[in-house]
């Protein structure tokens, strides 16, 4: 992976903070970074050029004016003032190289001087065993705080350690051998037969986690459960627990949505044109 | 009625396999390489434009511009050669590369006639961007990707878009002549993937001049039009070419013979 910084741009070495999105059901990670860059008015500071992220182009995705700046598939932004750097991630990975880019991601954290990750995330809904429609919509985490997961921090906002995380289950013990540097996924599984407590360390949060952790940098990652369909709710529900978790104050937003939010600029396509009126 | 458990779900959602850190990555494939007709391997090309055409629009005119000479050739190992003429033709799975000498410059043309994956895009840009091949200013022309565009889309409609890196736009506001006039912007919230989409990123990150251009529809005489209008009026301007009413009609013929899609084996 090779970073190339926007010219007259570099990284701020204040900005020790990384958030990024874990590719999930609904894509709710990305839309909830999109959020955060944009109602930051994070500025744009370079692109990370990886051959296991399928290619795209595009057009400015946040705002329609100047005109016709180009967006690529992985993007780094920064906000210096909230002392965030916010990758965004627009293609998925090479099928089977999902490990590999996140320690090609880890490195990249690592070596620019990044303190603690934060990776943004969704889980399928049908996978939810202990159904609690009590507290609305719950905020799940994962962090590097604690060997069982916990943080002080998320505890005292009320959210819920993910229950499913067991570090000596088999598959989260064989990712943590895969994070470590000269390891590759072998052609056969080591395992014969995946059961249900396999699921979780098989998404992509999890190789990120395990990829950041063994780097020795904090991690957190905050998940959300949802269905397929508009995930729009969901991804400001994430962005909301994201500014939480890292203190934000109003100020620092500059959108009228709910008081912070600015809707990104390429949302008002996110579903595809209008039904054709004339069939009616 | 569409089977939602077992149809292949919109290009926004992700196949299980996509969101599996075990899943295995496919058998590697032969790196792909060029060959070029100059005996000195170490040889490199700086041309003032390189053209590369993906569309069977643009693919067809360039395809008949008769002022190029074949130079070479981009191999890709997975394309056999038993089913390709010697002498280059429309219907050969074949990237040849040509050169097109005007006046003082040097202009090349890549026509990529096989279907290239994703997977191997990022690759064969490197080759034909920014290694042996070092290009002053480069134009793409692909088509709209309807699984991709957000928009309304017709096949009654006519139209072709851009996309620049940020060089390209900054050599416009300085008064360089654009490589495609007119066109509006690629609109936000639709994107470019595939071979297009690394070709512009790898000149956007290598701080090329870089345009693609994207046609809609895939094919018809009226899009053909319109893409020739667009080379000749911009990148080809002042260059001699054949055109007749012959280039059209066979354009008709090819269109409706064939569909530059499907890629069986079964035939070559």
């Amino acid at each position: 992976m090779e970073f190339y910084v926007e010219e007259g741009k570099e990284l701020e070495q204040n900005c020790s903070t990384l958030i990024l999105p874990a590719l999930s059901i609904g894509n709710v990670g990305q839309l909830a970074v999109d959020l955060l860059i944009s109602s930051l008015k994070a500025e744009k500071i370079g692109y990370l050029d990886d051959p296991n992220i399928l290619p795209c182009v595009g057009n400015d995705a946040y705002w329609p004016s100047p005109p016709g700046d180009l967006t690529l598939p992985l993007e780094a932004y920064e906000s210096s003032s909230s002392a965030l750097t916010l990758v965004q991630q627009r293609s998925p990975v090479v099928k089977g190289m999902m490990v590999e880019y996140a320690k090609n991601l880890a490195n990249f954290a690592s070596s620019n001087g990044k303190k603690h990750v934060i990776i943004l995330s969704s889980l399928d809904f049908g996978r939810w065993h202990t159904i609690d429609v009590s507290s609305g919509l719950q905020v799940y985490y994962l962090s590097t705080s604690n060997i069982d997961g916990t943080d002080e921090d998320c505890e005292r906002l009320g959210w819920n350690r993910l229950q499913e995380y067991n570090p000596s289950q088999r598959m989260w013990k064989y990712l943590n051998t895969l994070a470590e540097v000269g390891s590759t996924l072998e052609e056969d599984l080591p395992f014969e037969e995946l059961g249900d407590e396999d699921y979780y360390p098989s998404l992509p949060f999890a190789a990120l986690f395990s990829c950041f952790k063994a780097k020795g940098l904090k991690v957190t990652c905050l998940l959300c459960y949802c269905s397929e369909g508009d995930n729009i709710p969901e991804g400001f529900h994430l962005a909301e627990a994201a500014s939480k978790l890292m203190g934000l104050s109003q100020d620092e937003f500059h959108g009228n949505e709910a008081g912070r939010w600015i809707i990104p600029y390429s949302w008002k396509s996110v579903y595809g044109p209008p039904a054709d009126i004339s069939l009616f | 009625m569409d089977d939602v458990v077992t149809d292949i779900p919109p290009p926004s959602r992700f196949m299980l396999e996509d969101l599996n850190n075990f899943t295995p990555p496919s058998p590697p494939l032969p790196s792909p390489f060029l060959v070029f007709s100059t005996l000195d391997s170490s040889k490199s090309f700086h041309p003032s434009i390189l053209i590369i055409a993906m569309s069977s629009p643009s693919l067809h005119f360039l395809h008949h511009l008769s002022s190029k000479t074949l130079i070479g050739t981009l191999v890709l190992p997975e394309f056999p050669f038993s089913a390709n003429s010697v002498e280059p033709l429309l219907s050969d799975k074949s990237c040849n590369i040509y050169a097109l000498n005007d006046s003082d410059r040097l202009i090349m043309i890549a026509l990529v006639q096989y279907s290239v994956t994703s997977e191997r895009s990022h690759a064969v840009a490197k080759l034909l961007i920014g290694e042996r091949i070092i290009p002053e200013r480069v134009l793409i022309l692909d088509s709209v990707q309807s699984r991709n565009f957000r928009g309304k889309l017709s096949p009654d409609d006519i139209f072709a878009v851009k996309l620049e890196t940020s060089f390209e736009r900054r050599s416009s506001d300085t008064g360089d002549s654009p490589l495609i006039k007119g066109l509006d912007y690629f609109p936000s919230g639709s994107v470019v993937d595939g071979l297009a989409a690394s070709l512009l990123s790898r000149c956007q990150l290598k701080k090329i001049k870089g345009t693609l251009c994207v046609s809609w529809p895939h094919f018809g005489v009226s899009v053909m039009s319109l893409v020739k209008s667009l080379l000749l009026k911009g990148a080809l301007a002042g260059i001699n070419h054949s055109s007749d009413a012959d280039l059209e009609d066979e354009y008709l013929r090819f269109s409706r013979s064939k569909d530059f899609h499907l890629d069986s084996e079964l035939y070559t």
